[in-house]
């Protein structure tokens, strides 16, 4: 493998769990506005008008942002039914193959991320709510999310392509 | 090319590239798009990224990511193991006790719980091994805790009624109830039909020797306290959210926090413990989130096609079938192809397609919930390729063989039949709750 593939690989799969570990705490974040709002709602008979978008938004941010670290821990499910049963050799493969249908879906969303963002940017998008925020930073960050992907995705198919050819990679 | 064959081509085009095995979502994603710029052109491209707005105003979707938090809290922790502890002891004395108490704690974890895997999960790693060290018939307890951790998507919260809630355009909150008596109804077949094997086959579930079952009182009673922290739990989530006191959303997220106080108040919440939660959280959360993302696509696409009306009208004026034919057709169909499918992806491709059809039909949308839910548990315990079943070999122990669980699931699918004929004939079972609860 050319030296630059592997820095790429290296470089991309560090930047990716960096991220992913941070998201993960996002959780928290959820958990935090929703208890919030849950509280001065019943018991201070509060009601604030952003919370459940704010919750919308760290859940956009949350699966996107993450999603590059999940697809590195391979948490999505594929259809077992033949895949179970292949070497690693073969799967590396028949991955490497199919890989080109993973990175042409995320290049359309990507696609679609930027130009929604800039509808966005350019306009001055707002929600259609009672707080209206402002749509241009979430899309901002869905499409980096999705961007990341993308990288992951790539980084995926180089090492699917080292283990078909037993190179080494990392 | 007329639209149904378009549609047909989509279908099998997917079904192809999921035999592949690359990722579902990826497989989803990629014949939705290409079909998509293949119709429209250009202004088709926008449709992956406008489902992932469509994706961020869907409230109840929050309750995705916390509810699998707050199982993740529970099974890491060890809560439920303790919980399995309790019964152990409590039920030791009678002929099959540790089965049905397997049930027992099966329902309790469910009810904690919105997904079916971690059921299955503490079942064989927890009461399995526990069950063959005393000799139980191991046929018996593997039907046992794949049967019991089927009820994990059918009792509130679940995270299947979530999602079938989000393509239905049904209130969840109606389908939770609705899932709750079909549940309790199902756990007590279960348990019905074990004691009645035990008592006519002892040698199926042996009582505990006299060693074991010298436990003292005051012991039994300390054991009996771990059993408070599932309740405090499942008051936390189901209680206030049936009481009107928090909303859907609010609800998963002090479920997130009851759990994740009593790992704290147990002394278990290390950061070990902690990060192993994060992490699958993530991990589990990420894989439903961009599965929803590619198969709103790819409806997306389908409903453009006027799919709906196809199927329609193939099954009503072409094949000229009653409601009920269509129905039990639409049952079969989902067994068949829950031998290749996962639940999300199954419901969240055909779904779309089925339920217009019901609500058309004139059947209860809420009602069908519980229906196909039933349904898809049987169909991923029924051989050749059952999802659970190979899942169960993967967890459970070695002298467990593919054909022992084959052979061991029979009845219970039997008694799972039964319970669906008789939800089907008297929707009372499902309908009952919701009805009665929201009634005011």
């Amino acid at each position: 493998m050319p030296k630059v593939i592997k820095l790429y690989v290296r470089y991309i799969e560090m930047l990716n769990r960096t991220v992913g570990r941070i998201t993960m705490y996002l959780i928290f974040v959820m958990m935090g506005i929703l208890l919030f709002a849950t509280i001065s709602r019943s018991v201070f008979n509060v009601p604030y008008i952003w919370v459940i978008e704010m919750a919308q938004f760290t859940m956009a941010a949350y699966y996107l942002l993450g999603g590059a670290y999940t697809l590195q821990n391979d948490a999505h499910v594929r259809m077992d039914l033949l895949y179970d049963r292949w070497s690693p050799k073969k799967r590396a493969f028949a991955d490497s193959l199919t890989a080109f249908c993973l990175v042409f879906y995320l290049g359309v969303l990507l696609y679609g991320g930027f130009s929604s963002t800039q509808y966005a940017l350019e306009y001055g998008q707002k929600n259609y709510s009672a707080w209206a925020p402002p749509m241009a930073p979430i899309k901002i960050i869905m499409t980096i999310g999705i961007f990341l992907m993308l990288l992951q995705a790539i980084a995926m198919f180089f090492r699917d392509l080292a283990t078909v050819t037993g190179k080494d990679i990392a | 090319m007329s639209y149904e064959w378009i549609a047909l081509m989509m279908f099998s085009s997917m079904m192809l590239m999921l035999l592949t095995g690359q990722r579902v979502f990826g497989a989803i994603g990629f014949v939705a798009m290409v079909s998509s710029l293949l119709l429209w052109g250009n202004g088709g491209s926008e449709m992956a990224f406008s489902a992932s707005i469509k994706l961020l105003n869907w409230y109840p979707l929050l309750t995705l990511p916390l509810f699998i938090f707050m199982g993740y809290m529970l099974s890491e922790s060890g809560i439920a193991s303790d919980l399995y502890h309790m019964l152990h002891v409590w039920m030791g004395r009678v002929r099959g006790g540790l089965a049905i108490g397997t049930i027992v704690l099966m329902v309790a974890i469910s009810a904690m719980n919105g997904l079916s895997v971690a059921g299955m999960a503490i079942g064989s790693s927890i009461a399995l091994p526990e069950m063959l060290k005393r000799k139980y018939d191991k046929k018996m307890i593997t039907g046992v805790i794949q049967a019991g951790s089927s009820l994990g998507i059918l009792v509130p919260p679940s995270v299947v009624l979530v999602l079938y809630g989000m393509i239905a355009r049904q209130p969840v909150s109606h389908l939770w109830l609705a899932g709750v008596v079909p549940g309790l109804l199902l756990a007590t077949m279960f348990i019905i039909y074990i004691a009645i094997r035990c008592r006519l086959q002892p040698e199926l579930g042996p009582v505990l020797d006299e060693d074991e079952r010298k436990i003292s009182i005051p012991e039994k009673l300390k054991l009996l306290h771990t059993g408070l922290i599932p309740l405090f739990i499942i008051f936390s989530v189901i209680g206030l959210f049936v009481m009107g006191v928090t909303s859907l959303v609010e609800s998963s997220a002090v479920g997130a926090l009851a759990a994740t106080l009593a790992a704290l108040f147990k002394r278990r919440l290390t950061f070990k413990v902690l990060e192993a939660t994060m992490v699958k959280t993530l991990n589990v959360s990420s894989m439903f989130m961009w599965i929803i993302l590619a198969a709103l696509c790819f409806g997306a696409v389908f409903d453009g096609l006027g799919a709906v009306k196809a199927i329609e009208h193939l099954f009503l004026d072409k094949w000229g079938l009653s409601p009920w034919e269509v129905l039990i057709l639409m049952q079969l169909s989902y067994i068949i192809m829950g031998m290749f499918l996962d639940d999300t992806a199954m419901l969240v491709i055909v779904a779309p397609l089925y339920i217009p059809l019901i609500i058309a039909l004139n059947f209860n949308a809420i009602w069908y919930g519980v229906l196909y839910t039933i349904t898809c548990q049987i169909a991923y315990m029924t051989p050749p390729f059952g999802y659970n079943l190979f899942l169960m070999k993967a967890m459970a122990p070695k002298e467990i063989t593919l054909r022992d669980i084959y052979l061991s699931i029979t009845p219970f699918v039997l008694v799972m039949i039964v319970a669906l004929i008789l939800i089907m004939v008297f929707p009372q079972i499902a309908l009952w709750l919701p009805e009665k609860v929201f009634a005011n």
